[in-house]
């Protein structure tokens, strides 16, 4: 039983053993924390005393031409409690009177938001500043009650431009992984550009983010600057003035707000700026600046006209009459026809094949020549000529006009439309599938081709600019912070395929479409200045037709392109015509007042403080 | 009269240079504290070390022979102060540890240790029982679970661990084989092993050929299967039949990271603060872990996390190497000393030392749970800072006195 009995020293050495070996155990310990560990643990150490504090420099102003407001900021104001600091039988319900929650609705969002029971939790986003003030003035009253500015984005309301606005929104993860997102300054909840100018421009709205760094205790309180690392000044983002001109913008909005849905366009000829868009109905760009809440966002979505749909730039319809210029263009250019080739005469319609295809006018036009058949819009004679073109030319002429791809103006999303060809219809209804007749539809606007109400003005600026056309664009002037401002130039972005003598014809027909004996828009005839354009009416399967004018004014030097879409309203004439010419009314009245303010200004005041 | 000049004055400098670098780690750790009382902890540490010095000073003069005669008594005394802590005691932290008097709180558990310590020694040094005998276990480790069941009421798990060491190192050196250690421990071995059936019956294999080579005798062997049998039936039994909460309770003791919230938050700042340190540390007042508090308990138990941080680690070996000298140079006391009841007494303090310190550093270092125990002479604490004084007097005393039987 003793054999394994130890001698006393045996013990000793064993306990000396034992002892030695705990040591080289914490050694190792402390080795592997302060040796191996230790680039790991120091940032750690670091990351913990160091706190990032984000300072969001003020976000870029926009305004019209005329340096009007179209997008500001302002205060908004959230209201958090310092769990530590509140007092149970005070705070929540005196909070409870004044923020429109319930003291059970307080303590709920508190305990979700606490970070450390020394730190603010947010309870109410975007308080109302009245409540502000009496938390200001009443302090005592709210222990543990703290509120945090914050500056949000202010769309002016009734201007109805959240088709070109578009809205900022906290930055989502996919944001941050899209485009190096981390590396151009956005931070998870840092505000974003979401649609529209504010997202094409965001980089230059938002500036800089600055960075402050402070040193914060275990508690979560601020003990001061973190002076190890140096601050990043926050630099305010440039302010940007829009070719929008707000009278023009405001008539768009009241032409439009009779009808059910749809979209105004309106730009200057002479170098691609726009004046104005709308896309009706819209939607109030400032709730994305609150807390939406939930039952509103639903209505929004669920919304038959579709306000979130920016009709401007996606909304998507057959052009209608609006482009018989185009195939009458391609005609004259072909020499298919000159301008006083007259074509079978029209009898309300005409056969082809096995179909009798309408003429609108049920009781015929009979014989045209090409300026009078743009005048009076008749189907039969674009039939003819189409039928002569064929498809594959006449997609051409579409395409060398602008449609069938985005116009490129300086906004984000833009869709680019339908300008069928031979390839398509093979791929769609398969080879030799399909008939010739659909060159019929193509030749009056009408089948498969779509074209945003943006794509169908952009053309008639080239018909008014001489076949020249500047790229369509919002954006006039950026002024840096620095004072320093940079001019956009306009951007000559292609030419239309018509000879001078060609379009000179076309611009006759635009200009009978008002100011001729049958034109479909004599309605629109004025006294102080011409007016000239082309009806549409798109067949549209779904209810009644989708109306269409595009408006040129003045005709002699043409200055204003409206182009208009009713939805479901029925004759191009009737209804889209009347919306355009408010517009073009709202601009040359404008102008007039202009003028006569010029010839009254000129009296010299400069001596007469002296 | 004692002749001064042959105290063993390297042992008696170990301990003190140790004590003096825990005021200036008090001194760091509480300096931006907001309250005066928490900055003015080192002062009161001061205190204290002078309190535990005269303690010391008197323990010396004391002859060994009357801690050898007083043992028993002392023992009941301890025992007695134990059961009174729990009717009077004062009330911190949910646990009834402390005697108050005034600002003053006493810890009968401390002084527990050394009566234990006193009637082990006292009882190994005359039994005639040899060292496996059952009468010599079982009196000695009833001796050892009063204490024990006492402490656990309080309740305090870390410092009834305590106890169980001293036991177990005084089996040792009394001359019980390491091998029956090994065998009486067998049945936590057996509480892991059960975790699977087939681990279970191959730890069983193991433990019989074992049992087989050493043949402790019948009745031992038959002690040591059944207890193994118990501990790998009974455990996954109540394992099961614990609620969720509890079993995490135990879980997070035993690995406190996951809870990096609760229990783990304190080992996760203590494992950044002493690695944030690296070699040379942040210096004295710097480290930013224990400035800005983000280090717990940073003046008692965290202590050593706040060495590790501000003197890297050139300043947790100059610790651990005053520590080293002290334990080593005791264990030698201790073989040298004639007297056995002396002798005891020494590895008895040297088990007290070790264990304390293994289980608080280890804590720091995030391999060890979080027990509360102190880091000896460095942690602030009035009693402890007396109590390990009173060791190191009795350790200087014994070796005085080596030639004495």
């Amino acid at each position: 039983m003793d054999r394994f009995k130890l001698t006393l020293s045996g013990r000793a050495l064993w306990a000396t053993a034992m002892v030695a070996l705990l040591f080289i155990f914490l050694f190792g310990g402390l080795v592997k924390l302060q040796l191996v560990n230790h680039a790991e643990l120091a940032k750690r150490s670091e990351n913990n005393r160091l706190r990032v504090v984000p300072i969001i420099p003020r976000r870029g102003i926009v305004y019209d031409r005329d340096g009007r407001v179209i997008i500001d900021n302002r205060p908004s104001y959230t209201v958090s409690i310092v769990p530590a600091e509140m007092v149970s039988d005070r705070t929540v319900p005196h909070l409870a009177g004044l923020i429109e929650l319930d003291s059970a609705q307080i303590l709920k969002r508190m305990l979700r938001n606490q970070v450390s029971r020394q730190q603010p939790a947010p309870v109410k986003k975007d308080v109302p500043f009245d409540a502000i003030a009496v938390l200001e003035e009443q302090s005592l009253a709210f222990p543990g009650v703290s509120y945090q500015m914050e500056r949000v984005r202010m769309y002016v309301d009734s201007l109805g431009a959240e088709a070109f606005t578009g809205y900022v929104g906290e930055v989502s993860p996919e944001d941050l992984s899209e485009s190096d997102g981390e590396r151009q300054g956005y931070q998870p909840g840092s505000m974003i550009g979401k649609k529209g100018l504010e997202k094409q421009y965001d980089q230059l709205l938002r500036g800089r983010e600055g960075t402050e760094y402070v040193e914060i205790a275990a508690s979560g309180q601020i003990l001061g600057p973190y002076t190890e690392r140096e601050a990043l000044e926050a630099i305010p983002g440039s302010d940007i003035t829009l070719s929008i001109d707000i009278d023009v913008q405001e008539a768009a909005v009241h032409a439009l707000d009779s009808f059910c849905c749809g979209a105004v366009v309106a730009m200057d000829p002479r170098t691609g700026e726009v004046l104005a868009a709308t896309s009706y109905p819209g939607f109030d760009a400032n709730i994305f600046s609150s807390v939406i809440p939930e039952s509103l966002w639903t209505e929004i979505r669920t919304d038959s006209t579709h306000p979130l749909l920016n009709r401007v730039l996606n909304g998507l319809y057959p052009p209608g009459s609006t482009t018989k210029l185009i195939t009458v263009g391609a005609a004259l250019e072909e020499g298919l026809i000159n301008e006083h080739t007259t074509l079978k005469p029209c009898y309300g319609g005409m056969q082809f094949g096995n179909r009798f295809f309408r003429c609108w006018e049920h009781s015929g036009h009979g014989t045209l020549n090409c300026i009078h058949a743009l005048e009076q819009s008749c189907d039969v004679f674009m039939y003819q000529i189409g039928l002569s073109l064929g498809i594959d030319l006449l997609h051409d002429y579409f395409a060398k006009c602008g449609f069938g791809r985005p116009t490129g103006i300086d906004l984000p999303g833009e869709s680019d439309g339908l300008n069928p060809d031979t390839k398509y219809y093979d791929e769609r209804y398969g080879k030799n599938k399909w008939t010739r007749a659909l060159v019929l539809n193509n030749a009056i606007g009408q089948g498969e081709i779509l074209s945003t109400p943006l794509q169908l003005a952009q053309f008639y600026c080239g018909i008014a600019n001489d076949g020249l056309v500047y790229r369509p664009h919002l954006v006039k002037k950026i002024s840096r912070p620095n004072g320093e401002e940079i001019n956009v130039p306009p951007v000559v972005s292609f030419r239309l395929p018509f000879s001078k003598q060609t379009l000179d014809i076309l611009y006759e027909g635009i200009r009978l479409v008002v100011e001729g004996e049958r034109g479909t828009a004599r309605a629109q005839r004025r006294k102080d200045y011409t007016v000239g354009g082309k009806t549409g009416t798109a067949q549209n399967p779904h209810g009644e037709n989708h109306a269409w004018f595009c408006g040129v004014a003045p005709l002699e030097h043409p200055e204003i392109v409206v182009c208009a879409i009713v939805e479901n309203s029925g004759d191009g004439s009737k209804y889209a015509a009347p919306v355009v010419g408010k517009v073009i009314k709202a601009y040359m009245d404008k102008r007039t007042a202009r003028a006569d303010m010029a010839n009254l200004t000129p009296v010299d005041t400069s001596h007469a403080e002296l | 009269m004692l002749n001064y000049r042959d105290l063993d004055w390297k042992l008696i400098g170990a301990a003190l240079a140790l004590s003096l670098i825990g005021v200036i780690l008090i001194m760091s750790a509480q300096h931006y504290a907001e309250s005066d009382y928490a900055r003015a902890y080192y002062q009161r540490q001061l205190i204290w070390l002078a309190v535990a010095l005269v303690v010391f000073a008197i323990v010396i003069h004391l002859p060994l022979r009357l801690f050898d005669l007083g043992a028993y008594l002392f023992y009941g005394i301890a025992v007695a102060m134990l059961i009174l802590v729990l009717i009077i005691g004062s009330t911190r932290m949910g646990a009834n540890r402390w005697f108050a008097f005034g600002p003053v709180s006493l810890a009968p558990s401390d002084i527990a240790k050394i009566a234990l310590v006193f009637a082990l020694a006292r009882f190994f040094a005359y039994t005639k029982w040899p060292p496996t005998s059952k009468r010599r276990l079982t009196v000695s480790a009833i001796m050892t679970v009063i204490p024990i069941a006492l402490i656990l009421k309080q309740p305090d798990l870390g410092t009834s661990l305590v106890f169980f060491v001293i036991l177990f190192v005084l089996w040792f050196w009394s001359g019980l084989s390491p091998w029956y250690l090994l065998l009486i421990l067998s049945p936590l071995a057996s509480l892991v092993a059960a975790s699977y059936w087939w681990s279970w019956a191959l730890y069983f294999v193991v433990l019989l050929t074992f049992l087989g080579i050493i043949r402790p005798g019948i009745f031992f062997s038959v002690m040591v299967v059944v207890a193994n049998l118990a501990f790998g039936i009974v455990t996954p039994i109540v394992w099961g039949r614990l609620a969720e909460y509890q079993r995490l309770r135990i879980l997070t003791f035993l690995n406190p990271e996951l809870d990096p919230r609760g229990a783990g938050y304190q080992i996760i700042q203590s494992k950044i603060a002493i690695g944030s340190g690296g070699l040379w540390g942040k210096g004295f007042l710097n480290g930013s872990q224990s400035r800005l508090e983000f280090l717990p308990e940073r003046h008692t138990d965290f202590i050593f996390s706040v060495l590790g941080e501000e003197f890297g680690l050139w300043g947790a070996l100059i610790v651990l190497g005053l520590f080293a000298y002290i334990l080593i140079r005791s264990i030698r006391i201790a073989m040298r000393c004639r007297s056995r009841f002396a002798s005891h007494i020494v590895m008895g303090a040297v088990a007290i030392i070790v264990f304390q310190m293994l289980v608080n550093i280890g804590m720091t270092l995030g391999f060890m749970p979080v027990t509360g125990l102190p880091l000896p002479f460095v942690s602030y604490g009035g009693t402890g800072l007396v109590l390990v004084w009173t060791l190191i007097a009795l350790i200087v005393s014994a070796d005085y006195h080596w030639q004495e039987y």
